[in-house]
């Protein structure tokens, strides 16, 4: 998505714009944030996935090769987000299918010989709220740089996002949204992994969005919202803040809401109107 | 909601009313733009009206709602004729869905040949997702219309009231031309679409796949097809139905509706029917068309880069008068032949 950015903004923020073939980011307060853009993988990648995932079913389009990744560069820390690591949490968490409205008269239909019921869960809801890594360099003069790497730690904490320091319209120096994994559920609704980011003068923020809808039976939103403000601070610190949503349409008609899948197009306009089921807050000291 | 529309019903009553009164008269919709065609009308007349149209629709430009009106009851008098199982004769070309991607679709025709020079079938699945729907569908029904016998559209699931009020068709239509009058005509239409072809006796065409409930194309053609599309049963079967790998027989979709089917159900299928092979559509295929179970069955996807992000490339099947087999494989329309420039997509300020 290409977006017009002001050049007197860029320069005023420090920051500098890069695009090298599917790749684009920016370079700011030492972060490194970019993201990568193909298309979904072919059918020889997808049995490699489904092998290394032990499945046999992978969502219709997964764009295996798109991802966000914001790096802070002196400390190698390393938050991205992917639909391979997005789907393994779909794996592990293995919900049981859910029914669609014409199941229950396909209960009466004359079942064929030998049939097999399939059980997986069809609409690849996954609890994944993104990978984190640290990245040391061990030596940066070779081409192919060994790299160490651990895993970061998110600590509980009490802090919410600075929803209203956010909606200030401060300009906008990069931004983009990519699908990670995308199913139509065979035409009985959406399943969706998006993840779009933001770049401000003054932070970064990011959405990652699952998005469910069930026609005539569930509508359920994930959310994991993760938020860094640049400072002064030598030690950054990400919040981070999950949600968790859902509701039956049952449910939501009874509250005077439609039934129709049709008023359930944006996940956006709809998000208030669902239960929250999970929240919690969770925070990265990113330390050198 | 799923509006409470019998089928066909709308269109039988305009049906009636011409009979007594001739077309672009009542109904009372307020169209204000009846074209007063009488009967009496010369066929030379009709065709150039129609070569008109066809035009008009190539260059991805709707056509009035009363034209729309008088355009699907030609075509019903056309489709009401049509077996469940269509004969059609090869040389043909086959194709997938096509979802409203229009310039993809113009793609397609540069790359198997204009309709009547190319014999065309398509599986169905003309609307929804894409953003031309309506002048994509019209297109193919004025092509059918003009052509009878150079073109075979056959029905897909989403040719469908109740799909196409969840993904796309209903919606373009109302924004369209505000109201739903020509959505109506259009899904009127969709019930008299033929279920499925048979090429030179040899080779099956279906949108989804097979049903248990279906072991002989004589079963098929028993099909009262002249109604929405069921939600269970033969008819919902062959318009849904997937092949699937990790079954051998039957399976039963984890959504509790749907069949699977594996490469015995295929084999026993083509055997006793004395086909070659199933053509299919209904599901994306990155690489434009696969065969499965032992070449038994294949998928075809004529659409592009579809839903304009998955960078996926189309197929077409072309089969020659002796029923050889070529596959030609394109891409989506460039950019700037799509009549509106690329979308720069504002700032979004999302939280």
């Amino acid at each position: 998505m290409e977006l017009e950015v002001d050049k007197n903004d860029l320069k005023a923020a420090g920051a500098e714009l890069f695009v090298d073939g599917g790749r684009r980011g920016i370079l700011i307060n030492g972060w490194s944030i970019e993201t990568r853009r193909h298309s979904i993988l072919n059918s020889s990648t997808l049995l490699k996935w489904e092998q290394k995932l032990d499945t046999s079913h992978l969502p219709e389009m997964v764009f295996g090769e798109n991802t966000l990744i914001l790096k802070h560069l002196s400390t190698g820390t390393k938050i991205h987000f992917n639909a391979f690591d997005a789907l393994r949490g779909w794996k592990q968490e293995a919900l049981p299918p859910v029914e669609v409205p014409a199941a229950a008269k396909w209960k009466f239909r004359s079942k064929p010989s030998q049939q097999v019921i399939l059980d997986y869960d069809y609409t690849f809801t996954t609890p994944y709220c993104g990978s984190g890594t640290i990245e040391i360099d061990k030596d940066p003069n070779e081409e192919e740089i060994s790299k160490e790497t651990s895993d970061i730690h998110w600590e509980d904490c009490k802090d919410h996002i600075d929803l209203v320091a956010l909606a200030s319209k401060e300009p906008i120096l990069f931004y983009d949204e990519v699908v990670l994994y995308e199913d139509e559920l065979a035409d009985n609704g959406v399943s969706l992994l998006t993840v779009k980011v933001r770049v401000m003068p003054s932070s970064w923020f990011l959405l990652l969005r699952f998005w469910l809808r069930v026609d005539g039976v569930l509508l359920r939103l994930r959310e994991t919202r993760m938020h860094c403000v640049f400072g002064g601070s030598t030690n950054p610190i990400i919040l981070q803040e999950s949600c968790w949503r859902e509701s039956t349409f049952q449910a939501l008609s009874a509250k005077g809401h439609p039934f129709d899948s049709g008023a359930y197009g944006d996940p956006s306009f709809i998000s208030q109107k669902l239960p929250i089921i999970m929240h919690k807050t969770q925070k990265l000291v990113i330390s050198s | 909601m799923l509006l409470g529309f019998e089928p066909g019903v709308y269109l039988w009553r305009i049906i009636w009313k011409i009979k007594r009164r001739g077309i672009g008269e009542g109904e009372g919709e307020g169209e204000g733009e009846g074209e007063g065609e009488g009967e009496g009308e010369g066929i030379a007349e009709m065709s150039s009206e129609l070569d008109r149209q066809i035009e008009q629709l190539k260059r991805c430009e709707a056509l009035k709602e009363s034209e729309v009106k008088a355009l699907c009851l030609k075509a019903m008098e056309i489709l009401v004729e049509e077996s469940n199982v269509q004969r059609v004769d090869a040389p043909v070309t086959i194709c997938g869905d096509i979802h409203g991607q229009f310039y993809d679709m113009k793609e397609l025709f540069k790359v198997g040949g204009d309709c009547p020079n190319t014999n065309y079938l398509f599986l169905g699945d003309f609307v929804d997702r894409g953003f031309y729907s309506v002048e994509t569908f019209l297109l193919l029904l004025a092509l059918k219309v003009r052509y009878p016998d150079r073109i075979t559209l056959i029905r897909g699931n989403h040719e469908s009231r109740q799909i196409t009020q969840v993904y796309g068709f209903y919606d373009e239509c109302l924004r369209k031309y505000g109201s739903v009058n020509v959505w109506r005509y259009c899904t009127d239409i969709f019930d008299y679409l033929s279920l499925s072809a048979l090429i030179e006796n040899k080779i099956f065409s279906v949108h989804g796949g097979l049903s248990p409930a279906i072991s002989t194309l004589d079963q098929i053609r028993t099909i009262d097809r002249k109604q929405e599309v069921p939600h269970d049963g033969a008819m919902c079967d062959l318009l849904w139905s997937d092949p699937e790998d990790i079954v051998d027989g039957w399976g039963l979709s984890p959504r509790g509706a749907g069949f699977l089917f594996g490469g015995s159900v295929v084999s026993s299928f083509n055997h006793s029917n004395n086909i070659d092979y199933i053509c299919r559509a209904h599901q994306l295929v990155m690489e434009g068309y696969k065969w499965m179970f032992n070449n038994q069955i294949v998928t075809v996807w004529s659409a592009p880069n579809y839903c304009y992000r998955c960078g996926n490339v189309a197929a077409i099947l072309e089969l020659d008068g002796n029923l050889n087999k070529q596959f030609r494989v394109f891409e989506a329309a460039p950019q700037e032949s799509r009549g509106t420039p690329a979308k720069k997509p504002a700032p979004d300020y999302f939280l």
